[in-house]
């Protein structure tokens, strides 16, 4: 079902984030190595290195693309405490007929005093704005109040968290009945338990963003924070990779029902839980439409997620690695969820309502 | 702290014990060093100069040589070193120039021994030599090096860099005679200490001021070095030119560099701004810092390993007035931290995944993952010394992308680019979308199809009259058709049916509730509207409409809303005659001879279908009164679109809402709609279906939608006349007051399809010009421009 295709990287040390532009026709890869570099895919669908250069006096966490509305733009991350905002130049150059391109810093974000450790551009609904998180545990918010000035950013909002961040994710959602919102993942290693995922919202009463929910079940350092694509859906779908793998939909609950003003409230439901990869998990992906859930972890395998029509999770896919042959349906039989035997007292906490059922 | 550990070390018989700890001093620190004892530290600063002994719980204070009630300048200590062979010996570089040496011997209070003033400015650093007792050294900012030896009053040498101020100095450990020292200007100079009249080589080590410079404890020819270029490297000496053998990048300007004992490729590095950490490094891995240190809340000033022969015990001061204690084993170790994999899916289903190396090569870089609770997150791999060095870690990094047909977005792009949305009757839209879905072997969403079509049309088999002789007794031909809908449609058993099934239930009030209420509307223009009908449309589609005729020119439109245009409306025809009206309405308007329905009426319904919403409620459901009504299914259809929606197929939720238009749309709340329009659309335009992504929008009602495409196009113009920009004003210049659309043909103002060539900007009528140039090939304006039609 997969054809794996290997790609000599080239980059001088870990690899820790890969990135797909929106059409899916670039991708952008970056490394402790302090680079970030940027892959073209040819017509013949190979991946060609265009642009390889020096982002950052520390290892790169992220790197992301914003809406090709806003420009060929990249943010990137790094233990250097900063976040940096790149821009492709396009022009007549030397570069060009070597098939490189140039990309060149239009700001740096030095806000953090400690590591950046995500950053996200807001869905293109909310305007050009970007969203950072670092390690002492601070959410930053910027805007690029003019699209056309890349170079100009203002510190909107600064979110504090408690907790050391290690990811973040925008709701996606493009409706107006779903206000701004933010999920965050702290990967706090403390061995007191502590909730490690909160939902921010914004109020445009207070034009701030408050506290909506904190995940409480999720007292595990988390790694990465993903939600789904809203495809018009009424409801978020959230993906977790902590030592195990985990699904959260958030079904607003209907605004005439809570005190206006105040954030919105969410039936929250864990729909997923699986322990397959059996170590930590470091990333979790949706696919376009937000139904597939690609998740990694330390067992070096990449293995799919996807919901029947009973909205039962199962595991549809295993992806090795280094490319070796795929067993998808012969691990079908070991994908039982771990729902319920792990977690009897789970669901209780989460309003009452048990876990894998429809959302009606 | 009860967390951390605690460690003890045996060094020949005495041992080193002891936790990470750290104590408050009553000012900040600029230096520190250890006794070679490795049981007592000497912290000196600008207003302290303090000697703790470090127990094993926490460090306590012996000694306080800070003496005498007026503090003097010389007490103002820049740089502070314990003599590395006699326990009672220090040196201190003062701010003000001065050297002093400290004998602990004393039996007085005071313990100041030698006070040498021959610097200029104040003393960077203090260098005993390793093996030498007597002989000390300093930098300066002055530019100079003094030689002293502790017998005399005064300097033996002095040294001249012969340029700007000297940062370090350092005596070599292996290397008898040598010492390096490093300056400001970004130079390393070596020295020979008998020969004070040049020195033995110098080269360039940074981009700006070289703040620091250590010798490897074992490799003779090891000097690292450290810059406010953020950088350290490893420069081996023993060549004939100083040879950079590792290069660290840091985050901040590196104010101290201190081998690691025992560990011939670790280095501990702190930063004099900005950055409180202190960090070690493997110069192998010269990205990822393989320990850090957290604890200081302000600069850190000085770092100084406890022992020369033990790795695990760190001690420093900062400017945050503490001096700590860092156990190496309580380090926290970014290596381990970081990410070591990155994932992300594509548009077209294909997976990108970069993963560490030793992940995917084998089972051995597994690491299972047990229970324990208390340390869930890392497996802390203690950072042994003798390990063998795996190498800079790599990451593969490998593309999985799908094979063709196997579930990729592919059906999305072919669903997209062929349903049919608008400008044919309701029941071919429908019968050529379940085509469509099916060729894709998406069935579900076929019988959808068929479904819709069932149950907004009559079956394409019953003649009109047929129908229209059923009025009145509708049920009994309602029934059949519920059956046949039953068993041919239920019977998947899929997700939507049986879903749609368990909504009946609930919702059956709502739709009475409809029901009455549009009855209640409708029964005024009943008698209207009768005569309108969808098998009529039916059979007249059926006669004329092909699969491509999907647009339907209509000139006679205009856009009623049209805002305010750059240029004449006549420049651009085609854009505003592609209009194409929701099917309904269209159709009752092409019938002409309906006598029922006046043609304005259905004009307007097509122009501003929200306004008249009522009125083509009253259409349909005058044509269905006869038979079970479709306002009967609206409820099931708005369930139905919901459902497609919530399972992630937004393609089909707005193909449906737009093909059935005011049918189902007054069920569906004006804020879903647009989301699920918004949501359809940044899909489209992901796939670069532009096409389509624009039909959509123009074939929504939602007004937050239908002005997507009328935002941000442009159109600058300038005069062909003055060469100067148009105003938004018609087509005549504000600044020449001449019509600026003349045909350079006929010199007639040209209301329809301008064309103009981009060279000269002359132009005119289309036909004129394609006449002229079919002739000539120079500009009709007569500019002499050579023009091109193509």
């Amino acid at each position: 079902m997969f054809v794996a295709r290997s790609i000599a990287a080239d980059h001088k040390d870990l690899i820790h984030d890969v990135s797909f532009d929106f059409h899916g026709r670039r991708m952008a890869t970056c490394s402790s190595d302090q680079s970030v570099k940027v892959w073209d895919k040819s017509e013949s669908g190979d991946w060609h290195c265009t642009a390889s250069w020096k982002t950052h006096s520390g290892s790169v966490w992220r790197v992301t693309w914003a809406h090709p509305e806003f420009g060929q733009v990249l943010a990137s991350c790094s233990f250097d405490r900063t976040a940096a905002v790149w821009e492709e130049i396009v022009g007549e150059s030397n570069d060009k007929l070597r098939g490189q391109s140039h990309w060149v810093k239009r700001t740096t974000l030095v806000d953090s005093r400690t590591s950046v450790t995500d950053v996200k551009f807001a869905p293109k609904h909310m305007g050009l704005m970007l969203a950072t998180c670092s390690a002492d545990g601070i959410v930053r918010i910027y805007e690029a109040p003019d699209v056309m000035n890349l170079s100009q950013w203002s510190l909107q909002h600064e979110i504090s968290c408690k907790l050391s961040c290690s990811c973040i994710s925008w709701n996606p959602s493009s409706s107006r009945a779903h206000s701004p919102m933010i999920a965050v993942g702290s990967d706090d290693g403390s061995p007191n338990a502590m909730a490690k995922v909160q939902i921010f919202e914004y109020n445009e009463n207070t034009r701030k963003y408050a506290k909506a929910e904190t995940l409480m079940t999720v007292t595990d350092p988390v790694h990465d924070i993903a939600f789904a694509p809203n495809l018009g859906r009424s409801f978020h779908i959230l993906a977790i990779a902590t030592k195990d793998v985990r699904i959260f939909t958030l079904k607003p609950v209907r605004k005439e029902l809570t005190s206006s003003g105040g954030p919105t409230k969410f039936e929250i439901h864990i729909v997923a839980q699986f322990d397959n990869h059996n170590s930590q998990v470091w990333r979790v992906s949706w696919n376009i439409t937000g139904t597939v859930l690609a998740s990694s972890g330390d067992d070096g395998c990449v293995r799919l997620w996807k919901a029947n029509y009973m909205d039962n999770w199962k595991c549809t896919g295993i992806l090795k690695g280094n490319g070796s042959p795929v067993s998808g349906s012969s691990q079908q039989g070991s994908s039982n969820p771990s729902l319920g035997s792990n977690t009897p007292n789970l669901q209780n906490s989460l309003n009452g309502s048990s876990a894998g059922r429809k959302h009606s | 702290m009860e967390k951390m550990s605690r460690v003890t070390t045996a060094l020949g018989g005495s041992t080193l014990t002891g936790r990470t700890m750290h104590c408050h001093l009553d000012a900040p620190a600029n230096a520190i060093s250890v006794c070679r004892d490795a049981a007592q530290v000497v912290v000196a600063g600008r207003s302290i100069f303090k000697i703790y002994s470090i127990e094993e719980e926490q460090f306590v204070e012996k000694l306080n040589l800070r003496v005498g009630r007026k503090p003097s300048l010389n007490l103002s200590c820049a740089d502070v070193v314990w003599h590395q062979m006699d326990e009672n010996l220090l040196a201190t570089a003062a701010t003000n120039g001065v050297v002093v040496t400290w004998n602990l011997g004393r039996p007085s209070r005071n313990k100041q021994d030698q006070l040498f003033t021959e610097h200029k400015r104040t003393v960077n650093k203090v260098c005993f030599h390793p093996t030498e007792a007597h002989v000390l050294l300093s930098g300066s900012q002055d530019g100079f090096m003094k030689c002293f030896d502790l017998r005399r009053k005064d300097s033996v040498s002095t040294f001249s860099g012969q340029s700007e101020s000297v940062r370090d100095v350092q005596f070599s450990i292996r290397d008898y005679f040598t010492f390096a020292s490093t300056f400001e200007n970004g130079n390393v100079q070596l020295w020979d200490i008998r020969r004070p009249d040049r020195c033995e080589r110098m080269f360039t080590a940074h981009n700006g001021p070289v703040f620091c410079c250590d010798w490897h404890p074992e490799d003779r020819g090891w000097l690292a070095t450290g810059g406010r270029d953020k950088m350290v490297k490893v420069w081996d000496m023993t060549t004939h030119r100083a040879k950079e053998m590792h290069c660290v990048q840091t985050i901040a300007s590196v104010a101290r560099v201190k081998w690691r004992p025992e560990c011939r490729h670790h280095l501990a590095t702190c930063s004099m701004m900005v950055d409180h950490n202190i960090y070690v490094w493997d110069v192998r891995r010269p990205f990822v810092p393989a320990a850090m240190f957290e604890e200081h809340r302000d600069v850190t000033t000085g770092i100084a390993w406890r022992h020369p022969h033990d790795p695990s015990f760190l001690l420093s001061g900062s400017k945050d007035s503490s001096l700590c204690q860092h156990l190496f084993r309580d380090a926290s170790q970014p290596v381990e931290r970081a990410n070591p994999e990155g994932l992300c899916y594509g548009l077209f289903g294909d997976l990108a995944f970069a993963a560490k190396e030793s992940l995917v090569a084998a089972e051995s870089g597994r690491k299972p993952y047990s229970g324990d609770r208390r340390h869930p997150m890392f497996f802390k791999r203690k950072l042994d010394p003798a390990e063998p060095f795996a190498g800079l870690a790599s990451s593969a990094l490998s593309v999985f992308e799908m094979e063709p047909g196997s579930g990729s977005m592919g059906w999305f792009v072919d669903t997209a680019e062929r349903y049919a949305l608008s400008g044919r009757p309701l029941a071919e839209l429908c019968d050529h979308n379940a085509k469509v879905a099916r060729e894709l072997g998406r069935n579900q969403v076929a019988q959808t199809w068929t479904m819709l079509r069932i149950i907004y049309c009559s079956p394409g088999l019953v003649p009109s009259a047929n129908l229209n002789h059923s009025v009145g007794k509708g049920s009994s031909c309602g029934l059949p058709l519920m059956n046949s809908f039953n068993l041919k449609d239920m019977t998947p058993g899929l997700g939507s049916e049986t879903r749609l099934d368990r909504n009946k239930g609930d919702t059956r009030s709502d739709t009475a509730l409809l029901d009455s209420s549009a009855t209640l509307i409708t029964n005024e223009d009943n008698e209207e509207t009768e005569g309108s009908d969808v098998p009529t449309d039916y059979l007249l589609g059926d006669a004329e409409g092909e699969e491509d005729e999907l647009y339907l020119l209509d000139p006679e439109h205009a856009h009623p809303e049209e805002p305010e245009y750059v240029l004449p409306q006549e420049a651009f025809p085609l854009r505003h005659e592609i209009v194409d009206t929701p099917p309904g309405p269209e159709h009752l308007q092409d019938k002409a001879d309906s006598p029922h329905v006046s043609g304005s009426e259905a004009d307007a319904a097509s122009l501003a279908p929200m306004d008249s919403s009522f009125s083509l409620l009253s259409v349909s459901h005058a044509l269905y009164d006869s038979r079970l009504p479709p306002d009967f299914f609206s409820v099931l259809v708005r369930d139905m679109l919901r459902f497609y929606a919530e399972q992630g197929d937004v393609q089909m939720a707005v193909s449906v809402l737009i093909v059935l238009g005011e049918r189902v749309r007054k069920d569906i709340d004006e804020q879903t709609q647009e989301h699920w329009y918004t949501s359809y659309i940044d899909l489209l335009q992901r796939f670069r279906l532009w096409n389509v992504s624009n039909e959509v929008v123009k074939l929504s009602t939602s007004r937050a939608i239908s002005c997507l495409n009328q935002a941000s196009t442009t159109l600058h113009v300038n005069c062909s006349h003055c060469k100067r920009p148009m105003s938004s004003r018609g087509w005549v210049c504000d600044r020449c007051h001449r019509c600026a659309s003349m045909c350079a043909v006929c010199h007639h103002v040209v209301k329809g399809l301008f064309v103009w060539c981009q060279g000269c900007s002359h132009g005119g009528h289309l036909q004129h010009i394609m006449k002229w140039l079919e002739g000539s090939s120079h500009c009709p304006a007569g500019c002499g421009h050579l023009c091109e039609y193509s």
